[in-house]
């Protein structure tokens, strides 16, 4: 087909931007918009929180519960709060597979830690560090799918901290969780969130 | 000589074929997902998500997300059959580009 006009008055450039146009909107369902940085700060807080309150109560059997309940909560705010200002992605296959690791991990965590805080029946080294390989795990897969190699780096964090909390002395195992909880939530949170932001303000530019 | 094919005049207009790229690789989209991934004005993208529900490209759904009204938007089995109709001229009027 030469550029002269069909019928109908189409040209060859029309179609050209009709096959532009299909690549910019693959490209655009390929981004996820959805911002899930704050999640990451939310629960290392809310980690951080919880082993500075049972440091401080050492006797209370509520300081977890009631910290973790109150990060479900504040969670389920934020999600409602993003869902209202539209601020939440369309569902595809690669957002609904991340989303189903970190529910079913987070399902996982709660089944295995409950269970064992209750009836005392774990080592506390093991009890950290099947932790940490949980969410190590979550990460993995995420970055995996996602192709996303700092996270893959997080993973990593979460696993050589799992490793090493065998074989640090018993009082550095507390130093260990701190930093991995800085570390690989809070700050990866940050991180997660400055790169949502950008990603915000290139989507707006691209569309002035 | 092999005659040229028809390109389907409501998956041809930019918007609606922008849209219904869009909601290939979605299971389903609000509106303001769309209108934000366009960068369509709300009564221009609510006119055309109208033309492409009227032939049956798409599905429309209301639901409330807490207080608020949603609209989300799905492609039926005719719109995803129309696009890849609409891809296959495509190919056939530009000899294989794409």
């Amino acid at each position: 087909m030469t550029n002269m006009e069909r019928e109908d008055g189409t040209t060859r450039d029309d179609l050209v931007q009709r096959v532009a146009l299909m690549e910019a909107m693959i490209a655009e369902g390929r981004r996820n918009t959805g911002r899930f940085g704050w999640i990451f700060i939310l629960w290392g807080l809310v980690c951080l929180i919880g082993i500075g309150e049972s440091y401080l109560l050492p006797q209370s059997y509520w300081v977890w519960p009631i910290t973790i309940v109150s990060g479900f909560v504040i969670q389920f705010i934020g999600i409602a709060m993003h869902r209202r200002s539209g601020n939440w992605p369309s569902e595809n296959l690669k957002s609904r597979s991340v989303a189903a690791v970190w529910r079913m991990m987070g399902i996982a965590i709660i089944l295995y830690a409950a269970p064992a805080g209750v009836t005392h029946t774990i080592h506390q080294i093991a009890y950290i560090a099947a932790i940490f390989m949980f969410l190590g795990m979550a990460h993995a897969i995420s970055a995996v799918i996602l192709r996303w190699r700092a996270q893959g780096v997080v993973a990593g964090l979460w696993w050589a901290g799992g490793v090493a909390t065998y074989f640090v002395p018993r009082n550095y195992v507390i130093t260990i969780y701190v930093v991995e909880m800085v570390i690989c939530m809070v700050l990866f949170g940050v991180y997660a969130m400055w790169l949502e932001r950008r990603r915000a303000v290139a989507l707006e530019l691209h569309h002035a | 000589m092999p005659e040229l094919p028809e390109l389907d005049p409501v998956v041809h207009g930019k918007l609606r074929l922008a849209v219904l790229v869009l909601l290939v690789g979605v299971e389903e989209a609000d509106f303001t997902w769309l209108r934000d991934k366009t960068g369509s004005t709300d009564g221009n993208l609510g006119a055309q998500m109208m033309k492409l529900e009227e032939a049956g490209y798409v599905a429309m759904q209301k639901r409330f997300a807490g207080r608020k009204p949603q609209t989300l938007y799905r492609m039926t089995p005719a719109g995803r059959k129309a696009l890849a109709k609409y891809v296959a001229a495509l190919k056939l009027l530009l000899g294989g580009a794409l």
